[in-house]
């Protein structure tokens, strides 16, 4: 079995997480933090300040045809959106280096992340809004193991765990058998390692088989198990594992998912992606757009 | 969205045209070729006249806009019963025929044990096939269901229709 912390220490190229995610992670359901506190996260990072103005100024706000400057801007997103888009923005740096052996470029492995992370969000809204933000997050970071399995064994990770595939198994099954681990038990050694609270490391390690009850149950687990399988349904996170995952019955039946709902929220998941792509000058095909 | 009616003209040289997710695009070839990717539960569709050179590819995700009729108005390459009937009137206005119509696709693909509760990707498939059959359209090729990743190509030179998984490559057309 793969010693999992050796694995994170031994990599050198390790993907960061940026100063500004760790600190708005911080932050997340700290009634005490307000909008101005999330301001001066975005006024020290150029990045982040044309994408909050950007995001402030677009079409999907329905902005009048006056400009905001980044004061107006920050004001008029809110803190919630505001440490969402701060988010958003920052996982494109964390996914920078692509993920080869799972064959998913940059600009798909943060389409997938971002997409798992609004269908998960969107499953918080609806059976417990107190916990949607966390849902946001974790989503965001679910599949991170992926990276730290790419930059340790490159493309024979994939191939490896796809010799012990079978019709009925899951990859996660299979990765287990072949490595002695899996990549949401890897992502979660990352979390750690990135310092994130506790209960999201343990959402993203049990993110593919949601404990049903004791303990470990957690309703955060659900939102973001579902978010993946709503993600891996629209395609937009699917890699050389394909679609060998499988939904656990207990979260079907407790998020009330019938095969209407779940078509639903693929199409809701897909618009509120776009909306969000569009803002950044995203293509439906996920390229960046060119600056005529 | 965006629906393309490319044209060799516009197209970088050497460059494919990438059909997104809900998306289509429709060109004339010689010299053009069209791609799609991650394909799971989604369906691609291809279509191309051999004799104009005009085809193009859609990438649907769903299988009825009657979820949501504002979406289809919006997005309408997102839902079978949408996006498949655009995708031919597009090619018939680049100068494509019906009767010439050479029509595969790719996808429609399923998560592991989902004993008919969801069937996202067996549901794309039987309302695709049902468009077909009352507008009397015959899927040449087929390369459907399953739980793996697909990448669809369709050439304009010849209309040559491909899909590859896991570096695996499958020619659906010519037979």
């Amino acid at each position: 079995m793969a010693d999992i912390n050796a694995l994170i220490s031994d990599i050198e190229s390790l993907p960061t997480l940026p100063t500004a995610t760790s600190q708005l992670v911080g932050m997340l359901g700290d009634d005490d933090v307000s909008i101005n506190d999330v301001a001066e996260i975005v006024r020290v990072d150029e990045a982040l300040s044309i994408a909050v103005l950007r995001y402030a100024n677009s079409a999907a706000f329905g902005t009048p045809s006056r400009k905001f400057d980044l004061r107006e801007s920050i004001v008029r997103l809110g803190r919630s959106t505001l440490t969402k888009i701060v988010l958003e923005q920052q996982a494109a740096t964390v996914f920078s280096g692509g993920c080869d052996a799972f064959e998913l470029s940059r600009e798909r492995l943060w389409r997938g992340a971002i997409g798992g992370a609004l269908a998960a969000e969107s499953m918080a809204a609806k059976h417990n809004p107190e916990l949607k933000d966390l849902a946001f997050v974790t989503g965001l970071v679910r599949d991170v193991g992926k990276l730290v399995l790419d930059r340790a064994y490159g493309a024979d990770y994939v191939a490896s765990v796809q010799s012990k595939l079978c019709a009925d198994r899951t990859f996660v099954d299979a990765e287990r058998e072949a490595f002695g681990t899996d990549h949401a038990q890897v992502g979660a050694a990352l979390c750690r390692y990135w310092q994130l609270p506790e209960r999201i490391s343990r959402a993203v390690e049990y993110h593919h088989c949601p404990p049903e009850s004791g303990d470990l149950h957690d309703e955060l687990t659900d939102f973001v198990h579902a978010g993946d399988i709503v993600a891996l349904w629209s395609g937009i996170s699917l890699g050389s594992d394909g679609l060998q995952y499988e939904l656990a019955d207990h979260v079907k039946k407790s998020l009330k998912l019938s095969r209407r709902a779940a078509e639903r929220a693929i199409a809701s998941m897909w618009d509120s992606l776009r909306s969000i792509e569009e803002a950044l000058g995203i293509e439906t095909d996920g390229t960046k757009r060119s600056v005529a | 969205m965006s629906i393309t009616a490319a044209s060799t003209s516009t197209q970088p040289a050497g460059k494919p045209i990438t059909v997104g997710v809900a998306d289509l695009s429709v060109a004339k070839g010689p010299g053009v070729n069209i791609v799609t990717h991650a394909l799971g539960s989604c369906i691609g569709v291809t279509i191309y006249d051999p004799s104009t050179n005009v085809g193009g590819m859609l990438h649907f995700m769903l299988p009825d806009s009657k979820i949501n009729a504002d979406k289809a108005d919006g997005n309408p390459a997102m839902f079978a019963d949408t996006g498949i009937p655009l995708l031919f009137k597009n090619a018939y206005e680049l100068g494509a025929k019906k009767e010439n119509l050479i029509v595969c696709a790719a996808g429609g693909a399923e998560v592991l044990a989902d004993s008919g509760h969801f069937k996202i990707g067996s549901r794309n498939r039987t309302v695709l096939r049902k468009i077909f059959w009352k507008n009397n359209v015959l899927l040449s090729a087929d390369d459907t269901g399953g739980n793996q990743s697909r990448t669809l190509h369709l050439s304009l030179d010849d209309g040559r229709v491909a899909v590859r998984n896991r570096g695996m490559e499958n020619v659906l057309w010519p037979i």
